[in-house]
Order: C-alpha cells, then structure tokens, then sequence
C-alpha cells in the first residue's frame, strides 16, 4: 500500500467532519421526551409557546424520566424530562458520547402525592407507615388505623423518575413485589378510584376524583397535603423538583424556549396545571 | 272477557316467564365473563410475575467489523490488508436482588471465543457505598475500563496494553462509591500474571492456565477518582492508580534495565513489578462538546527469567544450557486525547501516545548496551528492539447512525525510536508476496494502520 499523507488524511476527515456538522437538524424543531409526571405540562407549555412562535416546532412526548436520559444520551431528543435527577451512570455515558456533563434546569416543583380512596377511612399516613406499606410490611388497613382489609398497592414502572425518587426517599427499599406497576400516574389514579382499599401515588397535577393522603415526616410532626403553601415551605415531606436535561448549554431557538418557560409566563402554566413554581 | 283474561293472564305470565328466563341467562353469562375475567386476572398476574424475574436478566453486547490496512513489513505477515471481527460480545447481567448482580460477557470473535467478563458483585445495601467483586473482570485503569465500543480511536494506547494484556484479570475488588461524594476509589487484588507469556528455557508458556495463579504471590492495585464541576463550562475528573505486583524468580540473578547492575536473589523470591499513574479528563461544554484527557504511567515492570542447567557427564549429549536472568526495567508512557463533537452525529478524535519500556537508555545505546562479565546466563543479554520507545499519532472520525450503529476511519501513525548504529538491530522478514525484507531499526520503520470499522451495539 502507498503510504498515506498524514497532512492529506487530516484535511479530509476534518472537512468530513464540518459537513457533518452542516447537516445537523435545524435548531428550531424541538423534541422534548421524558417524564410522565411533566408530560401534561411539558405540552401545555409548548402549545401556549408554538402559538406566540409560530416557526418553532415542539414535539411532545413521556414515556417515563429513564427513557427521556436514554433518549438524551441516543441522540433521539433535545430535552429529557425527568422527575429525578440524572444518576451518574447516566452522565457517564453522556460524557462519552457527548463530551459534556449535560445541563440540568429545575423548571417546577412537585410534591409526589398519595392517593386513596374516597371510600377509605384512612386519611393521614407518616413516612415510616409508607415505608412499610410499600415495602408489604404493613399489609392489612387495619394497622393503619383502617378497615379490616388488605392493601392494594399500585406504582410505576421502573422507568419512571417517580417510582425511582419514591424508592430512595419513601421506600428506602425493594417494593413489595404485590405492588402491581402501571403504565402512567393516570392509570395509577384510575385504578385507586376503582378500589376502596388501594393506595398509589404519583405527581400532585393528577390528582383527580381520588381521596389525597395527608402526609406526615413522622409520627410528631403534622400532617400535610401538597399545595403552594407546603411545598414552598418545604412542610410537605416529599417535594421534589421536576427538571429537564440538555446534552449542551442551550442557544438560539432552544435557549429561548427555556427562558420562557421559567419565565413569569412560563411559570403561570406551572399553577394552572397543578404543579407548583420553581420559586 | 273471561276468555280475553285468561289470554292476558296467560300472555303475561309468559312475558314475565320469559323475563325471568332472561334475567337467569344474563345472571349466568355474567358469572361466566366473570370467572373469564377472573381467570384472565390469575392468568396476567402469573404471566407478570415470570415477566417480572426476565426483566432482571439483562442482555447487551456489540459486533465490531473492520477492514485494515497496513503497509508495515513488520504487520504484513503474509496480507498487508484484510478484514476481520474485532469483537462480537454478548454480555449477560443478571441482578439478582436490589444487592447482587452476576455478569457473564463471552466473546466469540473466530479463533479466539472466550470468556472476557464473569463477575458477581455484592452490594452493600446499609450505605449504599461498597461493591464487592469477585471473579474475572477489567482491571481499575481509565483506558482499560473505557469500553472500546465507546473509545474515540480504535485501539487502547501502547502503555495500557504492555501493562495490561487482555484488560481483565481474575481476583477480588472492593469499590468504594459514596452517595455525598463524588470520589470513586477501587482496591483489586489478582493473581497477576493474567495475560502474560512466561517463556521458559525451551521458549514454553509456563503461564498457560488463566484460570490459576502460577505463582502465590498475588498483585494489588488501587485506583481513586474525583469528580469536580466546573459549572457551566463543564467537569474535570481527576485520578490516579497504582500497581503492586510480583512475580516468582526463577532464576538467582535480576538484571536491571540498565544493562549493567544486576541484583542477586533466592530462587523463589519475589521480582517486583509496580507503577503507579496519574489521570484527568476534561470535559467542556465548548462548541457542542470537547474533551481533553490524558495519563501518565510510570514504575517498573519485570519478568521472570529461567536457571541454567550443567552439562551432564557427557557434555556432548547432556551440553550446559545456560539460563536467562530475571529482568526488571523502569519505564514510562502516557497518552493525551482530543475529543471533539461535530454535530449530534459526527465526532473527531486525536491521540497522542508515548511508551518507552526502558527509560535508562537511549535509541543510541541499544544493542551497544550489554551486560559483559563472564557469566553465561548474563553475558549475552543485550539491549535491543524491545527497548525502543514507540509514538503512535492516531486520528479518527466517527459517524452515529443511530444509537446502535457507528462506523470509524481511524488511521494510526507509528513512530518507533531509531537505534543509533544502522545494521546493529534488524529483522529479517518476508512481506506479503514472499519477498525477503530487511527491516533496519536505525531508520523509522513504517507501521502504519488504516481502518474503517463498523460498529453494532444493542
């Protein structure tokens, strides 16, 4: 074989590489993916902002915090949606695709909710009590302070920022494998509404047509529900903040669809549709 | 009228027969859907529940074909340009519980199907901050545990594969990850000799068994990281590792790198073996992502040698066989990469690497550098090919199909140190077509490789 010129061989693959990068999507179609707890947010915020800008496109979609990172570190969306913070397996393999340690944006605040039954007895519950019923340690209402009756349990899939944020600040530990995981916070809520005795939680925004649990940090304290107030105050005993990660620093149309959303206006849709504001 | 209310009657009681008849079909249909329904429920709940312990078993691995070109008389070997698999692994993680994971990653590249990862691992599930590991695994080193399905160039540097043939080793290791810091530390302890060929007299490996030690001393190394934000520029991760091993001697007498002090030892005793390396990785959010990393390497390696056996009464048949010593040489090496993102679908990479296997001479000393006393195990140990320090320049470009799929142009540039004197180290070798080729190592001896390599990964 001829020997290659070094000189010659750097040019090319360095033009190569600049018409790669020249192909790269244009910057004003926006793929958010990610979290199910944000999703109804996520696309109230990008119909309210699609019609003030008309020339952005802002895909929408959830499929749980894990799959959104994943989606981030494949290159198959702009913005990952999490209700957890990235895990620093999933940094390193941004690193290593990316070359950067990604941006993270606080753009809401959630308290995770429990949700009951209306036709439960049982009205308030600590964190310790949680624990135990979701480890299946508790397994009978009664103990509880409840009927005699046994407790159904309902959760997310593994995917979901909410099951994973719930495990390592609630649960402290494995699930109970009797805890049946479902597809969405809806199907959650709407398979507590169909049983007396379930129990199930989930962000605060879906909490519709079911009994919401006071909580309490432990058997001294008072306990609360998630509103402004609570989780402002830091009262309420299991706040989280809902983020959105990026692969780099964000610009043009992208930079402009973040400063929005954490904007006044931005953080106005937040309150309307049952979350709560970053500040 | 008393027969019109004998018809209504009749009539009526018909339709409320009738009604009643229907009531106890649809009654009875409604408890068959309800035992379907609840049979179903029974049946899904199994069915989750299998479901449930597959999705603790989880299978990756990647396929790496390539296409390579060489115009090296060294490389040649028949064909200067072929393809070939690199990699074709499967990997196999199975968690067992929230505490213990087992891993089993076979490699079924031709010619070489073996196990390259079989682990299980123990998590400390009190702190959350410790791993136990057992079994066959990477050994703690950055480029080493940097999978070449993500490296940026297509081979590891020269330093980390001297020092670490084959990556894994079989052994121990204790992994510190604590949940507030963030600071990695890794304390392994192997058997180490993994991956090494141990000639001896008769040129036989004497370190056949990978699965066994073949000596009782057993090496320990330790590696700690720390990762330190720079906000939102980006992150730097900071390191070091070290290696302390030893080998058993075989023979009484260890001669050093220098060529000139030799160390007399017992039979048996430990020949020492240890480096240690400092580590960084720059990470910044520049122009759609950059990174600069680099380490340096630098210790002393050392080889086991062989005694010598004496002539028998009759010298002609049983001749003296003079034994080799033991060797020991201070080296050093390092590498520095430049990582550079173009687009979300294109990146460029550039390494550097460096490795001297014997910095107490020069090119200009080698082959003149001789060990000179009497003694016939040492007298014809001389410097050579093995001490000339090697650079390698290796450019690649990479393109992302997708998450799965990603094909490299890498060329590699190598640059061996030139031996002072021409004629006094060469190798006599035949290129591809047969031809006899004299390669002199007092000029730089083209070992150039071109390779476009695709690269599957699920």
């Amino acid at each position: 074989m001829k020997s290659i010129n070094i000189k010659r061989f750097a040019v090319v693959a360095i033009l190569l590489g600049m018409i790669g990068f020249a192909f790269a999507p244009a910057a004003d179609k926006i793929v958010v993916k990610g979290s199910d707890t944000l999703v109804i947010l996520a696309q109230k915020w990008a119909e309210v902002y699609m019609k003030s800008n008309p020339s952005v496109a802002i895909q929408v979609t959830g499929g749980g915090s894990g799959v959104g990172i994943s989606a981030l570190i494949n290159g198959a969306t702009d913005i990952a949606n999490a209700s957890r913070k990235m895990k620093q397996t999933e940094k390193e393999k941004l690193k290593a695709r990316y070359n950067t340690l990604g941006v993270e944006v606080a753009c809401a605040k959630d308290g995770i909710t429990i949700y009951l039954n209306p036709a439960n007895k049982v009205t308030e519950l600590s964190i310790d009590q949680l624990s135990k019923i979701f480890k299946g340690e508790i397994k009978n209402w009664k103990q509880v302070g409840g009927a005699d009756a046994d407790i159904k349990l309902y959760g997310r899939e593994n995917s979901s920022g909410t099951y994973v944020f719930f495990q390592e600040n609630v649960v402290k530990g494995d699930y109970a494998p009797s805890c049946q995981t479902l597809p969405g916070t809806a199907a959650v809520v709407n398979a507590v509404k169909k049983d007396p005795n379930a129990i199930g939680y989930g962000g605060a925004a879906y909490a519709e047509g079911i009994e919401i649990c006071k909580v309490k940090k432990d058997d001294k304290s008072k306990g609360c529900i998630p509103t402004a107030e609570t989780i402002k105050t830091g009262e309420y005993p299991i706040t989280r903040y809902l983020y959105m990660y990026l692969r780099n620093k964000p610009t043009g149309a992208m930079k402009s669809y973040i400063d929005w959303i954490l904007s006044p206006e931005g953080q106005k849709l937040v309150v309307e549709m049952g979350y709560f504001p970053v500040k | 009228m008393k027969k019109f209310t004998l018809i209504a009657l009749l009539l009526v009681s018909g339709l409320i027969f009738k009604a009643h008849a229907q009531e106890a079909t649809t009654n009875e249909k409604l408890s068959e859907v309800n035992d379907k329904v609840n049979g179903l429920t029974e049946r899904i709940a199994t069915d989750e529940a299998d479901l449930q312990k597959l999705t603790k078993i989880k299978i990756s691995g990647y396929i790496q074909g390539q296409y390579q070109m060489t115009s090296s008389p060294l490389l040649d070997a028949g064909s200067n340009n072929y393809f070939s698999i690199r990699r074709a692994r499967v990997k196999f993680t199975y968690e067992a519980t929230d505490g213990i994971k087992f891993v089993l990653q076979p490699d079924f590249a031709p010619g070489a199907l073996s196990i390259k990862d079989a682990y299980a691992v123990l998590n400390d599930r009190w702190t959350k901050s410790f791993s136990l590991w057992m079994g066959k695994f990477n050994r703690p080193n950055y480029e080493v545990e940097y999978s070449s399905s993500q490296r940026e160039v297509v081979e590891r540097s020269l330093v980390i594969r001297t020092l670490y043939p084959g990556e894994r080793a079989i052994g121990a290791k204790l992994e510190y990850n604590p949940t507030t810091l963030p600071l990695h530390v890794q304390l392994a302890m192997f058997n180490g000799a993994d991956g090494l060929t141990i000639n001896d007299r008769a040129g036989a490996n004497i370190n056949p068994n990978e699965n066994k030690d073949f000596d009782n001393f057993k090496d320990v190394m330790a590696r700690a990281t720390y990762n330190i934000s720079l906000g939102s520029f980006g992150g730097l991760d900071l390191g070091a590792h070290g290696y302390w091993g030893q080998m058993k001697a075989y023979n009484t007498t260890t001669l050093k790198s220098d060529y000139t002090t030799t160390e007399a030892i017992k039979f048996g005793d430990p020949i020492k073996r240890h480096w240690i390396g400092g580590e960084f990785q720059l990470f910044a959010d520049v122009l759609g992502g950059m990174s600069l990393k680099g380490e340096y390497i630098a210790g002393m390696n050392g080889t086991t040698g062989f005694s010598g056996v004496p002539a028998g009464t009759d010298p002609v048949k049983n001749p003296a066989i003079p034994g080799v010593a033991n060797y020991q040489n201070n080296f050093a090496g390092y590498y520095l990469y430049f990582i550079k993102n173009l687009g979300k679908k294109n990146q460029f990479a550039f390494r550097y690497d460096y490795y001297d296997p014997n910095t107490d001479i020069t090119g200009a000393d080698v082959a003149i550098k001789k060990y000179s006393p009497t003694d016939p195990m040492l007298k014809s140990k001389t410097s050579g090919q093995s001490d000339l320090a090697t650079t390698t320049f290796d450019f690649a470009l990479h393109h992302y199909f997708d998450d799965n799929l990603r094909i490299t142009l890498d060329y590699a540039v190598v640059q061996n140190e030139k031996v002072g004197t021409p004629g006094k180290v060469v190798n006599n070798v035949n290129d591809a077509h047969g031809n006899p080729v004299v390669v002199d190592w007092s000029n730089a001896i083209n070992q150039n490789v071109l390779t476009l390599r695709i690269q599957a990964k699920f």
